[in-house]
């Protein structure tokens, strides 16, 4: 290591930390007491060590309020949503990638033109199709229009199709049928790709506003970043500031301890989503 | 292999394609398709949300008007010179394509790109009311320039910050993989904590950076309600929260420049700056360009750092297409007009997918 490099690190970290600044700051004025942060945000340090500290804001949290509900429906939109399209994903892109069937080209050419229609376009139309049949206000209308996104069977069309080709051909020699093939031998092998897959929708799926916003009107429905929306226009009014800036870290947790946990498959599936989405 | 004996069903090819393929045409057809087309159908009719609602029969065709009250007017009349400010840039960008062109600095597709960008830079901006004249939607295309503008900051923004971390952080030491991993943070949250954090970070009251404004004895800016520093602080807020992504795809760019090149670059004696600027650059122009469509792609459906920030505000300068398509749909009840609008987002941003797609493909070659 030259010296020069040590002189690299020192010079980026300053910027990292700046970088971080925002996000140390909402930790830490979630851990301050609300009538201080009334007069001042900035009582230790600009206000990013928190001191005078209290767990109230997170107390308050759980005791009332609606975030824990929130939470809970965020968790299951999320969960369900990433399960459904990997379902749906799995089967689909084995198909398109290893079997043959008539119309094969043009179904994979309407697949790849839904790539090209962003949510923007389809959310009015949706809206009135889920009033139509009464499905708004549920979770699985926050859960269906994105499994319809092509995006998670060309992730798993690119994968099976990289996969050599003896290794199904020798099951096919035994005799085994094209549903044992994909269920045995081919979806063990996917599990890296599924694992990607899972998680840019699970990150999608927590993340996302707009939807959310337009199809759950009733707080009961809402999802941790809608009910976050919906509480941050007022927060120094009704909440305290703490609380909201807790409700944010909540909100953060799960896909924050997602990212370092799994940090190499989070970057790895939003750049495929950045990519290909 | 004696699991499999007793499942053995004697199913053809073409009925297991059918059997998995089934699942995910079903929902596509009924939950991406048809909506698309509805989507469609709508902004040809006149569609009040709460009328309709009641009503089924409450609505009623008119053609393409919904389109003509969005973008169209009375009296409208072009001139080369009417918004000078854009068409000047339209003009630079048509000279920009030519001279990249034939100098060999951007492919094909690249330069035909920039020059069919900056042609409707320079052609659209010239459409103006004439005497008497006016638009139907004063509002829509001050909206679109606003998106465009959002566009036009963050993306360079993004891209030569992403860019220069990247260089930077390049190499598989700890300490860097730890900094990359500070500055992808950010990325993985959503547009609502984001924008929490950010309105309080800008707030003059209790805001960090009014804090430090005072600390240093200057008067607290009202970063989310002047109408200057508006879109500067969405544009701040975004360039914090997407950076990540765009840093990732210049790693994998940096990272596929061959080695040997460094190397004979540094018996040259360019290192550092030198080799970023004579070997790094000229290597990225794949990577850069896909990084800019993509960051196009993803900032021209900006919502909810101005639904959530500024409201649209002050006075409409950081109003953006698809919050204005949202309030159009959901606050004015007129689906008809907000379909109009859907379709031409959906043609601008369909527009620079092919674009991505025909990228992606030549990158393959």
């Amino acid at each position: 290591m030259t010296r020069g490099y040590y002189w690299l690190i020192f010079g980026l970290s300053i910027p990292a930390f700046i970088w971080l600044v925002p996000t140390i700051w909402m930790v830490s004025l979630s851990f301050q007491p609300n009538d201080l942060l009334a007069r001042t945000t900035s009582s230790t340090a600009l206000g990013l060590i928190p001191f005078p500290f209290t767990p109230d804001n997170y107390i308050a949290l759980f005791r009332f309020g609606q975030v824990p509900m929130w939470f809970l429906n965020s968790l299951i939109v999320s969960v369900g949503m990433t399960l459904a399209v990997l379902a749906v994903s799995t089967t689909a892109g084995y198909a398109l990638a290893r079997l043959d069937f008539p119309f094969k080209t043009p179904i994979i050419i309407l697949c790849l033109m839904g790539l090209m229609v962003p949510e923007q376009a389809v959310f009015i139309p949706l809206y009135t199709m889920f009033s139509d049949w009464g499905w708004h206000n549920s979770h699985h209308a926050l859960i269906l229009p994105r499994v319809a996104v092509p995006i998670g069977v060309f992730l798993m069309m690119q994968f099976f199709k990289a996969i050599p080709k003896d290794i199904e051909e020798a099951a096919r020699i035994d005799g085994v049928g094209w549903l044992q093939i994909f269920w045995y031998v081919m979806l063990p092998l996917a599990r890296p790709a599924m694992m990607t897959l899972a998680i840019l929708t699970f990150l999608y799926a927590w993340n996302d506003y707009l939807w959310p916003l337009v199809s759950a009107q009733q707080r009961e429905y809402f999802t941790i970043t809608l009910g976050l929306a919906s509480i941050q226009s007022n927060f120094a009014q009704a909440e305290g500031l703490g609380r909201v800036m807790a409700s944010g870290v909540i909100a953060s947790l799960p896909v924050v301890v997602l990212f370092l946990i799994f940090q190499r498959y989070v970057v790895r599936a939003m750049t495929a989503g950045g990519t290909k989405g | 292999m004696t699991r499999y004996q007793g499942t053995r069903l004697a199913l053809t090819q073409r009925q297991a394609a059918a059997i998995l393929l089934l699942p995910f045409l079903t929902v596509y057809a009924v939950f991406l398709v048809y909506p698309f087309f509805k989507g469609v159908w709508i902004s040809l009719h006149d569609w009040n949300l709460m009328a309709v609602a009641f009503n089924p029969d409450a609505k009623s065709y008119v053609g393409l008007s919904n389109y003509e009250r969005v973008m169209w007017g009375s009296n409208i009349t072009w001139g080369a010179w009417a918004s000078p400010g854009y068409q000047f840039f339209g003009l630079l960008g048509l000279g920009t394509s030519v001279l990249l062109y034939r100098t060999g600095r951007a492919g094909k597709v690249t330069a035909l790109a920039i020059g069919i960008a900056s042609l409707l830079l320079f052609v659209l901006p010239g459409f103006h009311p004439g005497e008497d004249g006016r638009w139907y939607d004063r509002r829509f295309w001050p909206t679109v320039g606003n998106t465009i503008l959002f566009v036009g900051l963050a993306v360079p923004g993004v891209t030569i910050t992403a860019m220069l971390l990247a260089a930077a952080l390049d190499g598989e030491t700890r300490a860097k993989a730890v900094l990359r991993t500070l500055f992808f943070l950010s990325q993985v949250l959503s547009v609502t904590v984001v924008t929490l954090i950010w309105q309080i970070m800008f707030s003059p009251r209790q805001g960090l950076i009014a804090n430090v404004t005072e600390l240093v004895g200057g008067s607290p800016i009202v970063w989310l309600t002047a109408e200057g520093f508006a879109m500067a602080s969405i544009v701040i807020a975004t360039i914090w929260w997407s950076l990540g992504i765009a840093m990732i795809l210049f790693l994998a760019g940096i990272q596929d420049i061959s080695k040997d090149l460094y190397e004979a670059g540094a018996l040259d004696n360019a290192t550092g700056a030198k080799a970023f600027w004579y070997i790094t650059l000229p290597n990225l122009k794949r990577t850069i360009t896909l990084v800019v469509v993509l960051q196009i792609i993803l900032h021209f459906q900006v919502f909810g750092q101005s639904h959530l920030m500024t409201n649209g505000g002050p006075n409409d300068t950081t109003q953006v297409l698809v919050r204005y398509i949202y309030q159009t749909a959901f606050r004015d009840s007129e689906l008809g007009r907000a379909s109009a609008m859907a379709v031409f987002l959906f043609v601008i941003m369909g527009g620079f997918s092919i674009l991505q797609f025909v990228l992606g493909r030549e990158k393959d070659q």
